[in-house]
């Protein structure tokens, strides 16, 4: 009995004005059970859309879930620890205004990021150069965008720095062009050599059929004639194909007896007179 | 080929060889397709193997394309607010199903159809399409059945001018494969305008053949959008 009283007491007790140590109690817990109720909403929006909605909607979706669940509990909450709704709006109006002018650079990345969720230059997943940094998007924050260099770095970009660099976007476009230049002999017939070519390049199904890979004399160079090869690919592919290419281009062509000479140099040696 | 089979049926036609084989539970996969081998092990007790044409979209990578784009031998021109039905070739990708009572697993995929990809639209805009060539038959054709399947196509140019058309575009996702001896689509076309037209697929199966597995519905996924707009050219 006595036990109980003690704990009532100490429930009942005052840790602000007008705030039990109870109201504290109740406070926490319901955020804690909104972060729990959030995590498993997001849990559960992953399973049932991962497969089903492009990964960069499905992140909205889940972030959006997340924080409206907290927020709900939150302003829920808020009540225990003797904040009214309506007082807490007028003062975080005021603080955000002192929050907003003493932080300038979160504000700023924070404006950049919403800008550019809206205007959507890049999505997760997109293949991207900004700026000296070149990677796959893997996030898309509030403040920042994180990603994941082509050799394997996680980097943090502030929001303000990608709005304001160049963007390059490799997987915007459905299809991308790229180029080899290929040298044969000058002895080698360079028609011959274009059907070969474009027959190797029919054959790989990545390559697209339209717009249809280019293939033409370039330059007339020192030591070969230069042949310039132009493929459009799938942007989400055209690495792996152009990869793979070359090397089969090199093999074709000695295949049908058709050189690829070293940079040569002919001397003429001045008779004495 | 296409059908029912159960777990320690053999499969061979035309260059293909497929068979599960192994005592107990854990049983061996192995399929063979012109060159290609694979082998996968398989542990079931019951179930069955559906063999089916699937949507020509998953090889040589999933994801690279959701469209058909059926390119025709000659182009075919057809008079303003008439209704004309006729026959193209379409290219089949085969399917390999793991079936219960419970669920259905894809677990192989291939082709005997040459694989080539086209852009339709620009590259700013266009998509990425599965290619194939056809004639315009008038009669069911004859087709190579693990190589092409036929699609009837009702076409209905609801323009008011004549209306030449060179290629015809398919949603994957829209489509209702069926099958007997040989894959089977119904589409239709509906030209709006010189350079626009819709395309859709008719769901109902016909007498005498089976539906096949649908790989959209396999994954849990509903259909809800039934038609696919050509807006970049016919």
């Amino acid at each position: 009995m006595n036990l109980q009283a003690e704990i009532s007491k100490m429930l009942n007790h005052e840790v602000m004005k007008g705030v039990t140590l109870l109201d504290l109690f109740i406070f926490v817990a319901i955020l804690v059970v909104a972060v729990i109720i959030a995590k498993i909403v997001r849990l559960n929006i992953r399973r049932a859309l991962k497969e089903k909605v492009p990964k960069t909607t499905l992140v909205a979706i889940e972030k959006i879930a997340y924080y409206t669940i907290i927020i709900i509990g939150f302003v829920i909450a808020i009540p225990y620890i003797g904040f009214s709704l309506s007082g807490l709006l007028v003062a975080g109006g005021i603080a955000g205004i002192v929050i907003g002018l003493a932080t300038q650079t979160v504000v700023s990345n924070l404006i950049s990021g919403l800008f550019l969720m809206a205007e959507k230059p890049i999505q997760i997943g997109d293949g991207v150069s900004i700026g000296d940094v070149g990677g796959v998007v893997k996030d898309i924050r509030v403040l920042s965008t994180t990603i994941r260099t082509w050799d394997g770095i996680y980097v943090r970009l502030p929001n303000e720095k990608v709005f304001t660099s160049n963007i390059y976007n490799y997987n915007a476009h459905a299809a991308r062009r790229f180029e080899y230049k290929v040298g044969i002999a000058y002895k080698s017939d360079a028609d011959k050599a274009i059907e070969v070519i474009k027959n190797l390049l029919e054959e790989h199904p990545l390559i697209l059929k339209e717009p249809a890979p280019q293939i033409f004399v370039e330059e007339l160079a020192d030591s070969s004639v230069e042949l310039t090869i132009k493929i459009w690919a799938p942007s989400s592919e055209w690495y792996g194909v152009k990869t793979e290419m070359l090397w089969k281009i090199k093999v074709a062509l000695e295949k049908a007896g058709i050189e690829i000479p070293f940079p040569q140099l002919v001397i003429w040696k001045g008779e004495k007179t | 080929m296409f059908g029912k089979y159960g777990l320690n049926d053999e499969i061979k036609e035309n260059g293909v060889e497929i068979r599960i084989k192994g005592k107990g539970k854990v049983k061996r996969y192995y399929r063979k397709a012109g060159d290609e081998e694979i082998e996968k092990i398989v542990s079931a007790e019951s179930g069955n193997l559906y063999v089916v044409p699937v949507e020509p979209v998953n090889l040589p990578k999933l994801g690279v394309a959701e469209h058909l784009l059926i390119e025709f031998e000659k182009p075919y021109i057809i008079e303003p607010s008439i209704q004309d039905t006729f026959y193209l070739k379409f290219p089949i990708e085969v399917g390999v199903f793991l079936v219960d009572r419970k669920d259905v697993e894809r677990i192989d995929i291939f082709t005997m159809a040459k694989q080539k990809y086209i852009l339709y639209g620009s590259p700013e805009q266009g998509i990425i399409c599965r290619w194939w060539k056809s004639e315009i038959y008038h009669d069911e054709p004859e087709v190579k059945k693990l190589h092409e399947g036929i699609m009837r196509v009702d076409v209905k140019n609801s323009y008011r001018e004549w209306v030449e058309v060179k290629k015809m575009v398919f949603r994957a996702f829209d489509m209702k494969i069926f099958y007997n001896s040989h894959a089977y689509m119904h589409a239709y076309v509906n030209i709006l305008k010189k350079t626009m037209a819709e395309t859709s697929f008719n769901s109902r199966k016909p007498k005498n053949m089976e539906a096949s597995i649908d790989i959209y519905e396999a994954k849990g996924i509903k259909k809800l959008e039934k038609k696919f707009v050509m807006e970049w050219g016919l």
